[in-house]
């Protein structure tokens, strides 16, 4: 088990962290201001929304790292070592060709919102489509356009001002995240084949926990 | 003929070790590059849409954090021993305080793995210190352990009322009958065998320590009271009255408990008093253990959440297939009523139960089950809650089954000796599944006593 803690492991963790506790704050805060104050924080739900997801997509690469991925190991813990070995490579490769695919996708559907142009191609990007119409002028429903992200608006919107958050903010997660997923799980392919590294999965939430029970037994006996 | 396809694309690619989230999200997106005229980008669309436009899963990450807060201290001890005070004096006392303590730890936990861990480490310990045998402790703990996905608040409820756009707050109180239910199976079994083998019982410590007790475990358990009744009230969303129980957790285990955070005190102390600390009231936010909690917490919501994302992406591919509609329609004119189909239903999830992760399953099968019920006429909750016992049931059906595999931790047994230990238990799960089936009345008749008989729309 990797306990080393570099940097990258603590901006994750932290990030993790935060916006977890972030969402948990705003959540509690409307229920706050709709008892205590008599109003509602009108952004609050498509905010917690926004940064779940952020959370969750980020959260993915983090845990192709952590090899905290659920999945089924029925069947390699049952194979010999060679064939595991094989499987997680096969295995690897379907994940990477997923988060590939989903890149692509991911980054022809945001572009549009940020004025980029999209890729062409159905299954693998053949060019950019420089003739595809942006939707830079495209908003969220609540949430409010912050000041700091006024460059925005002379960047995707023609100079025009923004009264709501443009939808390409909190979209720009699905190429970000399908990026960072691609390159850990290349990072994965690599520790396998190098053979530091059996498999992608745990198969359920309280592995760790039970290798320090587990080592707990093996102190006592 | 393609849809059939894909399936078995989805489980080879399961059985081969790839991560539960990819293979569905894999082999959907092929199939929809293939046989539809569906986009990547569209894919991607649905992916970021999973969050968008379920808020009911909202309500999964707060849970999660709520019983992470919940279980880094002694709740796990302070629910045993007021177990212990309550239920410990009858023959077979430990064991039924075991069961009881399960039932009780399920209501603070959505999670029967996490149970069998918290409750497990401590009870079968104990049970063995007092004559009982190892193998019959791990039975009992691991049997009860599966009841924590039962009584709510349950994730795996969450997911599948978000999967199939039925109410949270209707399936939390569809699961409570039956939880209790089980656990009471299982606790009469457990005092039967031990009249019949004169197992040992403890000492009636008289109402003081129960009251004692349950005063320090109160606060733990106040946490169900905040979400049943401020859902049922009307007060709270569910996703609401999750965020709510969340930060009652962080206080409840900063500065009553005080386990952890900047009151806990390491080793045998006494933890702090806040007077003699007053400043922990703001240090408490930025605590190493709250950032810990909060981060394991966002990790577990994360991998649980990826899966539940892809899920909809493959959901979405059935129902643009209309594959549900298609199988039901083959069903019927094949002349299968309601109970056989809720028998085919009963051993899928029992096969796949063993070997994948609840949630992940539900995800999948509940969006296929879900319109073929609604067909034949079966309640929607009544159908939850089938499938919540029944992948209780797939988590110690052996070979593979979940929480065998984590009592084996637990408690350092072999598996086969804990397939041998959970068995007698097992089949009194068993008798309980049929029960569930076959009499809806159970599930259904607290959420429509209420919340009002409930409007199936078609």
């Amino acid at each position: 088990m990797q306990t080393r803690h570099s940097l990258t492991d603590r901006i994750e963790e932290t990030l993790i962290a935060a916006i977890l506790g972030l969402m948990t704050a705003i959540t509690f805060a409307n229920v706050v201001a709709r008892y205590l104050f008599n109003s509602n924080i009108l952004w609050a739900l498509e905010l917690t929304v926004f940064l779940f997801a952020w959370l969750v997509l980020l959260g993915a690469s983090y845990a192709v790292k952590r090899n905290a991925h659920l999945g089924v190991d029925a069947v390699i813990n049952l194979v010999p070592a060679p064939a595991r070995r094989a499987l997680a490579l096969v295995t690897v490769a379907l994940c990477l060709l997923f988060s590939l695919l989903l890149l692509k996708g991911a980054w022809d559907y945001w572009s549009v919102f940020a004025e980029l142009p999209p890729t062409t191609g159905r299954w693998f990007p053949t060019g950019l489509d420089w003739g595809a119409r942006g939707q830079g002028w495209y908003e969220v429903e609540s949430v409010p356009m912050p000041d700091m992200l006024r460059f925005l608006e002379s960047w995707i919107n023609a100079g025009e001002a923004y009264e709501k958050l443009p939808r390409a903010v909190p979209y720009a997660v699905l190429p970000l995240s399908m990026l960072l997923l691609t390159l850990r799980l290349a990072q994965a392919g690599v520790r396998i084949w190098q053979g530091k590294l059996d498999r992608l999965v745990a198969s359920h939430e309280v592995e760790e926990e039970l290798e320090t029970i587990r080592a707990q037994h093996e102190g006592q006996g | 003929m393609e849809v059939a396809l894909l399936f078995v694309v989805v489980v080879v690619f399961l059985l081969i070790g790839v991560p539960i989230a990819i293979s569905l999200g894999l082999s959907s997106t092929l199939f929809l590059l293939w046989f539809s005229d569906s986009s990547l980008a569209s894919v991607a669309q649905t992916l970021f849409s999973a969050f968008e436009g379920h808020f009911t899963l909202l309500a999964i990450p707060f849970f999660i954090l709520a019983s992470a807060f919940m279980t880094t201290g002694g709740v796990a001890q302070r629910i045993i021993r007021f177990s212990i005070a309550c239920v410990g004096h009858l023959p077979g006392g430990l064991a039924i305080a075991g069961v009881f303590a399960c039932m009780l730890f399920a209501a603070l936990s959505g999670s029967s793995p996490a149970t069998v861990v918290a409750i497990g480490t401590i009870v079968i310990a104990g049970m063995r210190q007092v004559g009982y045998t190892k193998e019959f402790a791990a039975g009992v703990i691991c049997n009860a352990g599966t009841l924590g996905i039962l009584i709510p608040p349950s994730i795996v409820m969450v997911v599948y009322a978000a999967s199939v756009d039925v109410s949270v707050g209707r399936m939390f109180l569809a699961g409570v009958l039956p939880g209790l239910l089980a656990g009471f199976m299982l606790m009469t079994t457990i005092y039967v065998m031990a009249r019949v083998r004169n197992l040992p019982r403890g000492e009636w410590k008289g109402w003081g320590e129960v009251w004692e007790s349950g005063r320090e475990a109160g606060w733990g358990l106040f946490l169900i009271v905040i979400i049943l009744g401020g859902i049922y009230g009307g007060i709270f969303t569910p996703t609401e009255a999750a965020a709510v129980a969340a930060v009652y957790a962080f206080l409840i285990a900063c500065f009553v408990y005080r386990d952890m955070g900047p009151l806990a005190t390491q080793g045998d102390g006494a933890n702090t008093s806040l007077l003699r600390k007053p400043w922990a009231l703001v240090t408490a936010f930025f605590h190493p253990d709250t950032k810990r909690t909060l981060f394991e917490a966002g990790k577990l919501t994360v991998t649980l959440l990826f899966v539940i994302a892809n899920a909809l992406i493959l959901k979405h591919v059935l129902t643009d297939e209309q594959i549900p509609q298609s199988i039901a329609n083959a069903m019927l004119s094949a002349g299968f009523g309601p109970v056989m189909f809720l028998i085919v239903v009963n051993v899928i999830l029992l096969i796949g139960g063993q070997f994948m992760e609840p949630s992940g399953l539900l995800v999948i099968v509940a969006p296929l089950v879900f319109p073929i019920a609604i067909q034949l006429g079966i309640d929607p909750i009544h159908l939850g809650i089938i499938m919540v016992v029944n992948m209780e049931i797939g988590m110690i059906t052996p070979p593979v089954g979940l929480n065998l595999f984590v009592t084996s931790g637990v408690a350092g047994m072999s598996m086969m000796a804990v397939v041998l230990a959970a068995l007698p238990f097992l089949a009194v799960l068993f008798v309980f599944l049929i029960i569930i089936t076959y009499v809806p009345w159970i599930s259904t008749v607290l959420p429509n006593a209420v919340m009002g008989p409930e409007i199936i729309l078609k």
